[in-house]
């Protein structure tokens, strides 16, 4: 191991467009030290530019960098961008790269290199990229530090989506000519970020280096990140207690164990970090069919479920009751309102029985009015733990409902290409903009059999769909607002999910270790700024 | 009889009715893995938590899903009939190189628990069977039936909260110390340390029916004429039981271990997820999952293969034991 040593003081002032960025406490950072990342599960390769898998995202944000990095207020900050300038029609958008960029390679990051990996590749080949980047139709690289996107229409939500992990820029050199998506660079990626990739022995671990010409001065402080995948839970708090690993994130310490590593004194625990992606626990309703169809039934069911019951008895007090589509995380930029049909009342069975009775449900034999089939989301105890507090509720609302847990695939094959299910359950990321995370669950054209997390409701109206196509064009942040607090009003009140809480993840680390989570972008962030204080 | 030149024809001969049993159960599994609903890209897209159709469509036609399921088989058979196990679209890897990768630490973890687990089981059937109905053989048999009932992954977590946490002696999971990196002999007395906890778990499972075995052999060998007449040509207690009854009574539980080496493959799939341990049942478990079949057909054939292999050697060392065991 070599000896911590403090670096000379350095301060880093970058100007932005009018924003600075805050300096770093000098002398604080020692260099040196291995950081041990828990990543559950293990990604199949690191091909963020193919897919957005959260796994895959913890690690290869280390390596590739995107233009812009953002502060938690979810303003865009510099990053491979230096600066950057929107036309006032909103179809011009022109970025200054910073300079003596290199990749990991040696080879210079360039203006070339920008254009070919959101043209060629993420606009192609990313899931979410064709929606991000619709609406750029060219990219002119006057010279080597120069980007201007040119859009059909304006795209507000396009520089909300340039960060290393939604949108990594890849060596042109190095995939040019080649299968991208069989590129042997899909396992042993290239980027321009802080850590360089040494070595994935799968099953285990994989190793990133210190890149040591990296661009920002001085930075990355540790000298290594590994990434370690441990299948079973219960060996991963013990691994973060014995501290054989340094940092768990997501669901890779159970919600439960959290409560107990938090009370060690090496512990420390935060939900910061998580606000670009948003996620919100639902009950989605299939409104095609009976009984689902009815508004009534739905408002009913929405009624019943009590947050501060999931909440505190399923995911131990992690969350904050969701009052619709749009996350509170957007509550700095304008776009969510508290302002809509509040179904978290005091007296919501009541309410909710009421609303069966009126919609001509009566109670039959048992007490029971109608039976349903209630589908669970795969992804782990927590779920199932839901589902029966749904079931029970569902109960004193004289529903009967059997629960069905499937694998993944199956699930996901049921709920989004037969539409086989009448109501189930779900979590669904808002990510770093409603037009990426948001529309897609609304909107009538995203009604598509086969393709996962769109509209599997059936749900859609002819003024919502209006709504998001101006929000999807409007430049003007606050009449954007103005959109989508009628959006939100005219949703809520139909009903087509119930919006139970914000899912609160909590980041788990070893108190050895600093500056870890620095950004919303939390564990998808490079950890350049990081550093281990023995 | 039986000399070098037959034993190897014998073996020439058993391996090639080997071929037509592989390709059947190839076949099978092709066919039943199609029975799971959903596919690959299906998978992958919701790991990735959002997908455009375009990317959908894409996926599927990279993956061969969009073609008709016999021309998939036919290209399947194809492939395996030159021993090309095909590509994992899911790990952009070709499935051999991510089985071999496995190989090493699924074997390491499968010779020590079978050495392990064998060895004990002999020596304390011997001791159960020496003196049949006794205290000891009363705690022998309890200690075989615990071992027997107690789940893997219960155990496991115990051992880690005693032996990791609470002693600090052993490290928690994992086949290596990531932090460390250690090369030469120090990453050998590294990795043995971190073996020694899946051993200890996965070992007491098996060697309770080996002690089982053992005795009841131990105990059956023993009222053989031959046992008779070794006593009457004056030969020590411990020479008959060590040089005549143990080589009879060792047979049996030869045969078994043979068998069981295709099921260590699979039961170590607990233990492989309480350790962290890179082995390939859980590979196989998690490409079930994610439905990535070429590499899930892949490991079915490398173990078929495996257990095919270990029964044959079980029969050959069956000869050396016993000379009268033609083959």
């Amino acid at each position: 191991m070599k000896l911590a040593r403090s670096l000379a003081p350095w301060l880093a002032v970058v100007a932005v467009v009018g924003l600075v960025l805050p300096a770093d406490e000098a002398s604080a950072q020692k260099r040196g030290g291995t950081l041990v990342m828990l990543v559950q599960p293990e990604p199949p390769t690191l091909a963020s530019y193919i897919s957005t898998s959260g796994p895959i995202g913890q690690v290869t944000s280390k390596i590739f960098e995107g233009l812009l990095e953002y502060d938690f207020s979810l303003k865009p900050v510099s990053g491979l961008a230096e600066s950057w300038k929107v036309s006032p029609d909103g179809k011009t958008i022109t970025f200054t790269l910073q300079k003596g960029v290199k990749f990991h390679d040696g080879k210079p990051f360039t203006s070339a290199d920008v254009k070919f990996s959101i043209l060629e590749v993420l606009k192609k080949m990313h899931p979410r990229g064709p929606a991000t980047f619709r609406e750029v139709t060219e990219i002119d690289t006057p010279d080597a530090h120069t980007v201007i996107f040119r859009l059909a229409g304006p795209a507000p939500y396009l520089l909300m989506a340039l960060s290393g992990y939604e949108s990594p820029m890849l060596p042109k050199h190095l995939y040019e000519g080649t299968d991208i998506k069989a590129s042997k660079y899909g396992n042993a990626p290239v980027g321009t970020g802080p850590f360089k990739f040494v070595e994935w022995q799968r099953g285990q671990f994989i190793r990133l280096d210190r890149n040591p010409d990296y661009w920002k001065p001085g930075r990355p402080y540790l000298d290594r990140i590994v990434a370690r995948f441990v299948a079973d839970s219960a060996t991963r708090t013990a691994a973060i207690e014995k501290g054989e690993a340094h940092v768990g994130g997501f669901a890779a310490i159970p919600w439960p164990d959290v409560k107990t590593l938090a009370k060690l004194p090496t512990i420390e625990t935060t939900t910061k970090g998580y606000e670009m992606s948003s996620p919100i626990v639902q009950l989605d309703f299939n409104t095609r069919k009976a009984p689902f169809d009815n508004q009534k039934v739905r408002q009913a069911v929405s009624y019943a479920v009590s947050r501060k019951a999931v909440i505190e008895n399923v995911w131990f007090g992690w969350g904050k009751p969701a009052t619709g589509p749009i996350n509170s995380n957007f509550a700095p930029v304008g776009f969510y309102t508290s302002q809509v049909h509040n179904y978290n009342v005091p007296n919501g069975v009541e309410t909710a029985n009421k609303l069966l009775d009126d919609a001509g449900f009566k109670r039959g034999a048992g007490g029971i009015r109608f039976e349903i089939v209630h589908d669970l989301t795969p992804y782990g105890e927590e779920w199932q733990r839901y589902g029966e507090y749904v079931q029970q509720v569902l109960a004193e609302l004289g529903i009967k409902a059997t629960l069905r847990y499937e694998d993944v695939a199956t699930w996901l094959k049921r709920l989004y290409t037969d539409y086989d299910f009448q109501l189930s359950s779900n979590w669904i990321q808002g990510l770093a903009d409603p037009v990426i995370g948001v529309h897609r669950l609304y909107h009538s054209k995203q009604i598509r059999p086969g393709t996962v997390f769109v509209n599997e409701t059936g749900w859609s109206s002819p003024r919502t769909d209006q709504l998001m196509d101006q929000a999807t064009v409007e430049l003007d942040p606050k009449k954007r607002a103005a959109v989508y607090q009628e959006f939100q009003k005219l949703v809520v009140d139909a009903a087509p999910l119930v919006w139970v809480h914000e899912l609160q993840f909590v980041t788990v680390y070893n108190k050895q270790f600093k500056d870890l989570i620095v950004s919303p972008l939390g564990l998808y962030a490079s950890f350049d700024r990081a550093y281990q204080d023995r | 009889m039986t000399g070098g030149a037959g034993r190897a024809s014998y073996v020439l001969r058993r391996l090639l009715q080997v071929v037509p049993v592989v390709l059947a159960i190839l076949v099978m599994n092709f066919l039943l893995l199609r029975l799971a609903p959903g596919d690959a890209a299906q998978v992958l897209a919701g790991e990735a938590a959002s997908a455009t159709p375009e990317y959908m469509a894409q996926l599927r036609q990279r993956f061969g899903l969009d073609r008709p399921l016999a021309v998939q088989l036919l290209l399947y058979i194809k492939s395996m009939l030159v021993l090309d196990l095909g590509f994992s679209f899911r790990h952009n890897m070709p499935v051999l190189e991510l089985i071999l990768g496995r190989l090493g630490p699924t074997l390491l973890l499968m010779v020590t628990t079978l050495v392990a687990s064998v060895a004990t089981g002999i020596v304390l059937g011997l001791l159960a069977a020496a003196r049949a109905g006794s205290w000891r053989d009363t705690l022998i048999s309890i200690l075989a039936l615990v071992s027997y009932a107690t789940p893997l992954f219960w155990l496991g977590l115990m051992l880690i909260v005693v032996f990791s946490l609470k002693l600090d002696l052993l490290p928690t999971s994992g086949m290596e110390t990531v932090a460390a990196f250690h090369e030469g002999w120090a990453r050998v007395v590294d990795i043995a340390r971190h073996l020694v906890l899946p051993t200890l778990t996965l070992s007491p499972f098996y060697m309770a029916l080996y002690v089982r075995l053992m005795r009841a052999a131990m105990l059956e060998q023993a009222g053989m004429d031959y046992v008779t007449t070794a006593r009457a040509k004056g030969l020590s207690e411990t020479r008959i039981t060590l040089a005549h009854v143990l080589r009879n009574a060792v047979l049996p539980v030869v045969t078994m271990a043979g068998v069981q080496v295709g099921s260590l493959l699979g039961g170590s799939i607990v233990v492989e997820s309480v350790f962290a341990w890179p082995g390939l049942g859980l590979l196989a478990f998690q490409s079930l999952f994610a439905r990535d079949f070429n590499l899930l057909l892949g490991i079915f054939f490398l173990s078929a293969c495996l257990v095919v292999a270990v029964n044959l050697v079980v029969d050959v060392v069956y000869t050396l034991l016993d000379p009268r065991i033609d083959v």
